[in-house]
């Protein structure tokens, strides 16, 4: 089986996707539900690009939400203070993410897994610290003072992307297909690095690094390219989630944010292609479930997380292929080395 | 000269908390290869159960001092015991056990959160008053800060260095299975480890918290300054961590001297990514370096 049909056959799961979250909006019509649905598929979108970082590239980076906010930042900063149209901004952010990523790739990627980590979580917490503790007013903003980078009101009021005028009162439904539409080519993203040359190359890395850098391959390099490539996409998300906000500010900084995307990636399966999507899923449900049993989020969230460390470190993907096996059926990409599972 | 002398109190007494915070840190990773997340939460619990013990049983500052390090000690355990050790040999153990503390720190933030709330508290356990040097007023607390530090980490290397089970560390350190021949109970030795670590993050949560104020998520700045200088000194290099811990003290009172308390902690982290461009394994790691 060549790798071609691999990427095909992920691509017609995508597809099948794409067509159930379309008809969705016909049977949901609440907002507060469709709002829900739209920030899972902005989650899911920075988890799975996590997921390729972490699982597959080996870049074991805690500074996802920095890039992310980098994307909601860049999107702001342009719109209030140059004006330009939301839609302008989301490939203007996307690329000022990757280039953010390449400095700080190239500051961190020669050093281990945990002085990645370290480093990459030292850095968003120097960010956020100075963002907050700007207190200069850069300008004046419907009479209130507005920071350069938002201090610790962040940005508000921003344009809308159109909808509002375009479909009155279902303007959501606007936002929900533009979101639908970037996590999608998140998506794609992913299963491309995953199962396209990078991926082969980070699989030789992970089984015989030794022979792999004998063979020409050069680590470092092969790290900073999906390290850019997922800041990219994770950074359009953050533009993505500015601009349905309408809003942005600090909290994305916050650490149990940081952890909630951690959870979706644990739960959904490190190494997996599909997990990070059903992890997303499974938090975010668990987190509405737990908000009728009041302010448990962070709780709910720290007791996931240990007890998939602990019980199934290869997460809801690992599980269904382990269920698969057992009972003697192949699951459906059983010959796909590259997913390992789902 | 007043300036130097400001630079070089404030600069020691930052150094001093750091040195507390980092080198607990250092030893754990050195020994066992684990990344503690949970660390600065390890520190909050520390100042919170000081606080508690004056402010509910009106007990005096030794004995709150004694508790606070106490708790952070009993905190480590419990995580050693109920955690960390069903984890010891998995495989990806670095990246998992650095997930499963971050959950138990946001656990124990929570939990915090929910029995104090997110009032700012002003912590108890602290000497009054100033004395002075030429024209610089230093505080009495200040000088309790470098004093503690100070015993608690010459304590930490006398164990080391010359106590049985501090050279069982240490020969787990080196080489596990190697120790594990010589008939040192390793999974022993991590509880060891862990205890200790959370003693020194507890006694650090209390002189960091008599500085500012007592609050849930206080345990977050300490804890980054105390990765950062882990990563600059080589992780895992104990001595390393304690001698960054005091560098990076000093040169953040300069910066704050000169330029204000906002750019302390960017300004440092800039010196330790140029550090790091220069000696990726940190400037007393031996390990580490990737190459290709």
């Amino acid at each position: 089986m060549t790798s071609l049909t691999t990427i095909q056959k992920h691509l017609i799961g995508v597809l099948m996707m794409l067509v159930f979250m379309a008809v969705v909006p016909v049977f949901v019509t609440q907002r507060y539900f469709l709002g829900e649905i739209i920030v899972f598929m902005i989650w899911a979108s920075v988890a799975v690009q996590w997921n390729v970082l972490m699982g597959h590239a080996g870049v074991f980076s805690l500074g996802q939400m920095l890039i992310f906010a980098v994307g909601a930042y860049t999107a702001a900063m342009s719109m209030t203070y140059l004006g330009i149209s939301p839609w302008a901004a989301l490939p203007v952010s996307a690329v000022v993410a990757a280039a953010a990523a390449f400095v700080i790739g190239l500051a961190c990627l020669r050093l281990g897994p945990a002085y990645v980590a370290l480093l990459t979580f030292a850095i968003s917490y120097m960010v956020y610290v100075l963002i907050i503790t700007d207190t200069a007013c850069y300008t004046t903003v419907a009479g209130g003072c507005q920071r350069f980078f938002g201090g610790t009101t962040g940005f508000s009021r921003l344009e809308d992307l159109g909808f509002r005028e375009m479909l009155r009162g279902n303007w959501i439904i606007g936002n929900y297909f533009t979101v639908l539409v970037i996590f999608t080519i998140s998506l794609v993203a992913s299963i491309i690095v995953i199962h396209g040359r990078l991926g082969l190359a980070f699989r030789a890395l992970s089984d015989s690094p030794v022979y792999a850098a004998a063979r020409g391959l050069n680590r470092t390099r092969s790290q900073l390219i999906a390290f850019v490539v997922t800041a990219f996409f994770t950074g359009l998300t953050g533009a993505v989630f500015a601009a349905h906000f309408r809003s942005t500010g600090p909290s994305l900084f916050d650490f149990s944010t940081l952890l909630f995307i951690l959870a979706m990636v644990i739960v959904g399966g490190l190494r997996s292609t599909w997990g990070p999507v059903f992890g997303a899923a499974m938090m975010m449900i668990l987190v509405e479930v737990a908000k009728g049993m009041g302010d448990v989020r962070n709780t709910v969230i720290g007791v996931v997380l240990v007890l998939f460390v602990l019980f199934l470190p290869k997460g809801i993907a690992g599980l269904t292929s382990r269920l698969f096996n057992r009972f003697g059926s192949k699951p459906a990409n059983a010959q796909d080395p590259a997913s390992g599972a789902v | 000269m007043d300036a130097l002398i400001q630079i070089l109190v404030s600069g020691l007494t930052l150094g001093a908390m750091y040195a507390l915070g980092a080198v607990g840190l250092a030893l754990t990773f050195g020994t066992m290869r684990m990344f503690n997340m949970a660390h600065g939460v390890f520190m909050t619990i520390g100042a919170y159960a000081a606080f508690s013990t004056v402010t509910y049983f009106g007990a005096p500052l030794l004995v709150a001092l004694l508790m606070g390090i106490l708790a952070g000690g009993v905190i480590g355990a419990l995580m050693h015991l109920l955690v960390v050790q069903f984890m010891l040999e998995t495989e990806d153990f670095e990246i998992n056990v650095l997930v499963a503390t971050a959950g138990v720190g946001i656990l124990l933030q929570d939990f915090l959160l929910k029995v104090y709330g997110g009032y700012p508290f002003s912590q108890p356990v602290q000497v009054e008053g100033i004395f002075r040097i030429g024209g610089v007023a230093v505080t009495y607390q200040s000088v309790v800060i470098l004093v503690l530090a100070t015993v608690l980490i010459s304590a930490l290397a006398w164990a080391l260095t010359r106590t049985k089970f501090g050279m069982a560390i240490r020969a787990t350190a080196m080489n596990r299975e190697a120790a594990m021949l010589m008939g040192v109970r390793t999974s022993r030795t991590y509880l060891q480890v862990l205890i200790i670590a959370g003693m020194l993050a507890g006694a650090a949560g209390i002189l960091i918290s008599s500085l500012s104020t007592l609050s849930p998520e206080m345990g977050q700045n300490p804890a980054v300054r105390a990765f950062v200088i882990c990563v600059v000194a080589g992780l895992g290099s104990v001595t390393g961590a304690g001698i960054a811990a005091i560098a990076l003290g000093l040169f953040e009172a300069a910066i704050q001297y000169y330029f204000g308390v906002r750019y302390g902690l960017p300004l440092m982290l800039a010196l330790v990514v140029v550090v790091l461009i220069w000696r990726p394994a940190g400037l007393f790691g031996t390990q580490e370096v990737v190459r290709s």
